[in-house]
């Protein structure tokens, strides 16, 4: 037992030493791949991958009931028809917050720019700002793209005011929501998406607090809304100034009730659609020139949506958060994205590495790329952004191609150096022959023609001959067990290099000279061996061939009864190559299934499948009067999309 | 290393052995034997090529283990692939390899069946008298393989189809010749080969012929 457990011990050390071996071999380009991805990711060139692959998994989640906390008063083509004006007068901005406030919302959010006085009916609007302490209007801070800040609505209080500034990325799509900033003047102004979930939540009696994890962060009761690094994620140097969250959009055609100014003015809105809700009045009218790309979003004009919807789901995920524990959309520290993306590709290269046949490891890195995209669609949906596209990447890259075919040549490279040492017994055996033996041979000679064959020393020198020998089959055999694949049964090597036929001879030579039991009666071996067209052959389907003539004569020994007569035919006839084996054993019936039940059905299986490769035929079918014929044919001129590589590695 | 120098109209011989002391007993052996021929040396697979693609020969003894070039080392597989292409290229050219590791060969049987020329085998160890039988044997276009290289009793069908027509319907060489849609000279080719599968040598006072019948009624391949 203890012997055992030594020698299993030894045999894990030197499976270890071997697979270590390999790795650092076959597992080099594949780290460097991982490298490249991670430096490239670390530069940014694969933000815009991330992105979108974000902006389609966000996209594919399933729909989200309505918010019915939100309520979207869009002042649409319609509106602006029927008032026959744009900007709308102060007038009936005025009366439409009068009307509103008589179903008493929450809080009213007013997404229009109203620094100037839009007569007629300022007066008016002056007034009701005054009378409407629920209403949070909108200003501009920040100095972009030739844009000037523009002030808030004359007659609201500092409190009322929220920035309605947006940071879009790169590509011109808005992924991130601010909640505040510090201005020009130094002042800590509130965006005016934190400003409405602040009222509205404080009717809740939830009030804005700062951050336990992060005191600059902002909190509601427990929901910390973490603040956006500049590296988030996909994002690589983002702009993250101030205090900004990732968008988590809600979902769903229809994410908010959406109605327009001319319904909220006749009085077909609902009353509970108003009452205790978060009211927002924007512009949902494509002359306005409000809108913002969100490939996010399904759009009814592709990935474009208004303003007013963007502060929407703004305000929504955060109250939604806050209220209903509706995820927020977070991410990973740095260090565990980057431990996440080198484990997706380090099981890349290990696909490589446990599989050979190529269609297995396209099948099982088709499945490991399902599992990474529905564990990061998974993580996603519980509101963890995960690198998906570099995780891909490396995944992709190390599985398909580069590691597996890298294995396969360091196997190669291993196979190329057992050749090489039997080369070396070879050329030693040559010296033993050149040398010794041939003075041996002088000797022996010299004693017979002084006729002193009689002369113990003779007889000793003959025997000499005979160990000098023996050493050489013996060093043969031992270099043979090393790699069974090299060979075709357990003692006989073909360099497969020379002429198939000739190769295919010393299989039939050897073979017939095996221990079978109906080789005993054999009377007469009709052996026909002509040079084929082998130029188009792979070293592998060569060998495949000489164990097809094997097994067939090997099945022919072993259940051919009374076989007296066996005729084997390798020759080119026609534009075909022929092998066939005819025996004329019993015809007993189930002589023809002996061969599939003792092999198990693999002879005929390898026969079949060495066939396909060859785009040829395989046939087994009795002989007359008695006996089977085993025949291999293939064409000489092969189909070029048959796949030249044979994988199956067929087994004694 | 060329030989004494050529003679027309005489026949030569070329031997190919990589030892030098090898080589003089060979030759000097052929040269008692054959006291009217031209003995050509080779040390080398190249030398040996080179004179038979251009010298007229009527046998070519060789050794199996041989180098490719001078200073190389020896190797049986470089005589193999001499032996290969000597036999495509010139088919009818009497060859004696000396070789006691005939395994090398079997896979040259094919080949040698097909060869056309005399083909004989030749241990080193083998009495001077026994070698000198072979190249004679050679030179006279008969094939002798070692009982090693063969599998009991090894026929073509073509050879078989001569027996059956010579011996069972009493034909001659040229009717055979006609009936198989072969040549004369194929025919004979076969005999010869046919002879070497039934181990039927020349001897002294006997007919091959008969003698080769005899075997094949033995074996049971005729009627």
């Amino acid at each position: 037992m203890k012997h055992r457990r030594h020698s299993f011990q030894q045999s894990l050390q030197q499976w270890l030493r071997r697979e270590i071996g390999l790795w650092r071999i076959g597992a080099l380009p594949g780290l460097l791949i991982i490298l490249i991805v991670v430096i490239a990711r670390f530069t940014g060139n694969l933000q815009s991958f991330e992105t979108n692959l974000l902006d389609l998994f966000l996209r594919l989640r399933p729909s989200e009931p309505i918010d019915p906390r939100i309520l979207i008063v869009g002042i649409d083509e319609q509106d602006i028809q029927t008032i026959g004006t744009y900007p709308i007068p102060d007038g009936t901005l005025a009366g439409l917050l009068r009307t509103l406030q008589r179903h008493d919302p929450a809080v009213i959010g007013l997404d229009l720019f109203r620094d100037l006085p839009v007569e007629p009916g300022h007066a008016a609007w002056v007034e009701t700002l005054k009378q409407t302490p629920s209403l949070i209007g909108i200003q501009k801070v920040l100095a972009d793209a030739g844009n000037r800040p523009i002030a808030p609505p004359r007659g609201l209080s500092p409190q009322q005011v929220g920035f309605a500034d947006a940071i879009p990325d790169e590509d011109g799509n808005v992924r991130r929501s601010l909640l505040g900033l510090t201005d020009r003047q130094g002042v800590y102004q509130f965006s005016f998406t934190s400003r409405l979930a602040e009222k509205y939540l404080a009717t809740r009696g939830i009030t804005l607090e700062n951050g336990l994890r992060d005191p600059v962060a902002m909190r509601f009761d427990r929901t910390e809304l973490t603040r956006f690094t500049p590296n988030a994620g996909g994002y690589v140097h983002a702009d993250a100034n101030g205090n900004q969250i990732l968008i988590n959009f809600r979902r769903g055609r229809n994410p908010f009730r959406i109605v327009s100014l001319t319904d909220v003015m006749a009085d077909n809105v609902p009353d509970d659609w108003i009452r205790d809700r978060i009211v927002l009045v924007g512009v949902t009218a494509l002359s306005a020139k409000d809108m913002i790309p969100s490939n996010a979003l399904k759009g009814r004009n592709p990935s474009v949506v208004y303003g007013v919807e963007i502060q929407a789901h703004a305000v929504s995920q955060i109250v939604s958060a806050v209220l209903d524990h509706r995820p927020l959309l977070n991410v990973w520290a740095d260090t565990w994205e980057y431990f996440w993306i080198i484990g997706w590709g380090l099981l890349g290269i290990s696909l490589g590495r446990m599989l050979r046949s190529p269609f297995k490891v396209l099948l099982l890195l088709g499945m490991t790329t399902l599992l990474l995209l529905a564990s990061s669609f998974a993580l996603l949906m519980g509101g963890w952004w995960v690198p998906v596209a570099p995780a891909l990447l490396v995944l992709v890259l190390n599985g398909a191609g580069l590691t597996a075919s890298l294995f396969y040549q360091h196997e190669q490279d291993l196979k190329a150096k057992l050749h090489d040492r039997q080369l070396m017994i070879d050329q030693a055996f040559d010296a033993i022959h050149n040398g010794p033996l041939q003075t041996l041979a002088r000797t022996l000679r010299n004693l017979q023609a002084e006729n002193r064959t009689t002369d113990p020393i003779y007889a000793e020198l003959k025997q000499l001959n005979q160990e000098l020998r023996s050493v050489y089959e013996s060093m043969r055999r031992e270099a043979l067990s090393q790699d069974s694949s090299l060979q075709v049964s357990s003692d006989l090597e073909l360099n497969l290099e020379n002429p198939l036929h000739e190769s295919l001879y010393e299989v039939f030579s050897h073979t017939l000279s095996r221990d079978f039991p109906h080789f005993k009666q054999l009377r007469l071996t009709l052996p026909t061996f002509e040079a084929i067209d082998d130029r188009r052959l792979s070293l592998e389907q060569k060998r495949g061939i000489c164990r097809f003539l094997e097994e067939a004569l090997c099945n022919a020994g072993k259940y051919a009864q009374g076989m007296t007569r066996l005729e084997v035919v390798c020759k080119q006839a026609g534009d075909r190559n022929i092998i066939r084996v005819t025996d004329n054993g019993s015809s007993d019936l189930q002589h023809q299934d002996k061969w599939a039940i003792a092999t198990g059905g693999r002879g005929t299986e390898q026969a079949k499948v060495l066939a396909r490769q060859l785009s040829g035929r395989f046939q087994r079918f009795p002989n007359t009067p008695q006996g089977m014929i085993c025949e291999l044919s293939w064409p000489i001129r092969r189909s070029w999309f048959k796949p030249l590589h044979f994988s199956a590695n067929p087994t004694e | 290393m060329i030989g004494p120098k050529v003679e027309a109209g005489r026949q030569r011989i070329l031997v190919v052995d990589d030892h030098e002391a090898v080589l003089g007993g060979t030759v000097s052996l052929l040269k008692q034997q054959y006291p009217d021929s031209d003995l050509l040396t080779a040390q080398t697979a190249k030398e040996a090529q080179q004179i038979v693609a251009n010298t007229p020969l009527e046998l070519v003894v060789m050794d199996l283990s041989i180098p490719e070039a001078s200073g190389e080392t020896a190797r049986t597989e470089t005589g193999i692939n001499l032996l290969r292409t000597v036999m495509q290229k010139h088919p009818t050219l009497n060859i004696v390899v000396q070789s006691a590791y005939t395994k090398a060969l079997v896979r040259l049987k094919p080949a040698i069946n097909a060869h056309e020329g005399g083909f004989t085998i030749a241990d080193k160890s083998l009495s001077l008298k026994e070698m000198l039988i072979r190249v004679d044997w050679a030179l006279q276009g008969i094939v002798y393989t070692p009982r090693e290289m063969r599998i009991g009793l090894e026929l073509k069908p073509e050879w078989l189809e001569v027996l059956k027509l010579a011996f069972e319907q009493g034909l001659q060489d040229k009717t055979i010749a006609e009936k198989m849609n072969v040549a004369e000279r194929t025919v004979r080719h076969y005999w010869t080969q046919v002879q070497d599968a039934l181990e039927v040598y020349p001897e002294t006072g006997k007919n091959i012929r008969i003698q080769t019948e005899m075997r094949a009624r033995e074996e049971g391949l005729i009627d």
